[in-house]
């Protein structure tokens, strides 16, 4: 990391992930650059739409548990019931199974 | 088991009991975690709609494989990396066609931005335009603040690379946003 270019390490920069000599190696470059500090202002710019972004209250939808648990209800009893054939019918019951499609 | 105590057991307890075919243990790691499953999946593929089937089958994986589940990483962290798999499967699938995320108008004044949703689809549309896999370690780092560690077990991959990733896709997000 401390081998990379200061323009690769602005964004870490400004989110505050650099340590020690690293935040030197890129303040003094920032003084002397106005393009960088350009490119500074964007990332800060884009970490404040990643922070609003990530304030966004995605939640699963409604339902969703109840939905999940009938799809783990079906595979529960698929997996008994290849079980079972397996244990009658060894690799005939399997191949029911699979030419029903539904394993 | 009973539901009052059922919640009271941390997630390795609920995963241990699951796998021995407790369902009332699963559900309640499936109610623990449904929200960053689906927001995971969400974020990757950009519609809620796919983002639901994603998430669904996510859970139905993690309950077939639970007996891979080792508990070496938290059961969070294991129903992520199921969560991207299948999302960035699903997105590989449906390569070429558009994201639904909405791209609204650029807006120059963060602090507006930050009093409406506008940020959030601005930010949703710009990701669905970077490779997947930088997606995946923005999304992982800048939106749910996962550790670098966390990411590399997440994704499978070296936490060195998942810092290569994240700022790669850092360096992308940037340009899409400036454009």
């Amino acid at each position: 990391m401390s081998e990379m270019g200061v323009e690769e390490l602005l964004a870490a920069y400004a989110t505050g992930e650099l340590e020690g000599e690293e935040i030197e190696r890129v303040e003094a470059a920032l003084e002397t650059s106005p393009r960088l500090r350009s490119e500074l202002e964007q990332y800060e710019t884009m970490f404040v739409l990643l922070a609003a972004a990530a304030e966004e209250e995605v939640k699963a939808p409604k339902g969703f548990r109840g939905r999940v648990a009938r799809r783990v209800a079906i595979t529960a009893y698929l997996g008994a019931a290849t079980n079972v054939l397996d244990d009658l019918l060894g690799v005939y019951g399997r191949a029911i199974l699979y030419y029903l499609r539904l394993t | 088991m009973e539901l009052s105590k059922v919640m009271k057991l941390d997630d390795a307890a609920l995963a241990a009991r699951a796998k021995s075919g407790d369902r009332a243990a699963f559900s309640e790691l499936v109610a623990r975690h449904e929200d960053v499953v689906y927001r995971v999946c969400y974020r990757v593929l950009g519609s809620r709609e796919d983002a639901e089937d994603a998430a669904q089958e996510a859970f139905v994986r993690a309950y077939r494989k639970l007996d891979s589940f080792e508990g070496r990483s938290s059961f969070k962290t294991w129903m992520v990396r199921l969560s991207m798999n299948v999302s960035l499967n699903e997105r590989s699938k449906r390569k070429g066609t558009l994201p639904e995320a909405p791209m609204p108008a650029p807006a120059p004044d963060p602090e507006r931005e930050l009093l409406s949703s506008e940020a959030a689809a601005r930010v949703h549309g710009a990701l669905q335009k970077i490779q997947p896999n930088y997606r995946a370690a923005i999304t992982l780092r800048d939106l749910e603040g996962l550790s670098y560690k966390e990411i590399g077990e997440s994704l499978d991959i070296a936490e060195g690379t998942a810092r290569v990733w994240a700022h790669r896709g850092r360096t992308k997000l940037r340009e899409v946003l400036s454009q």
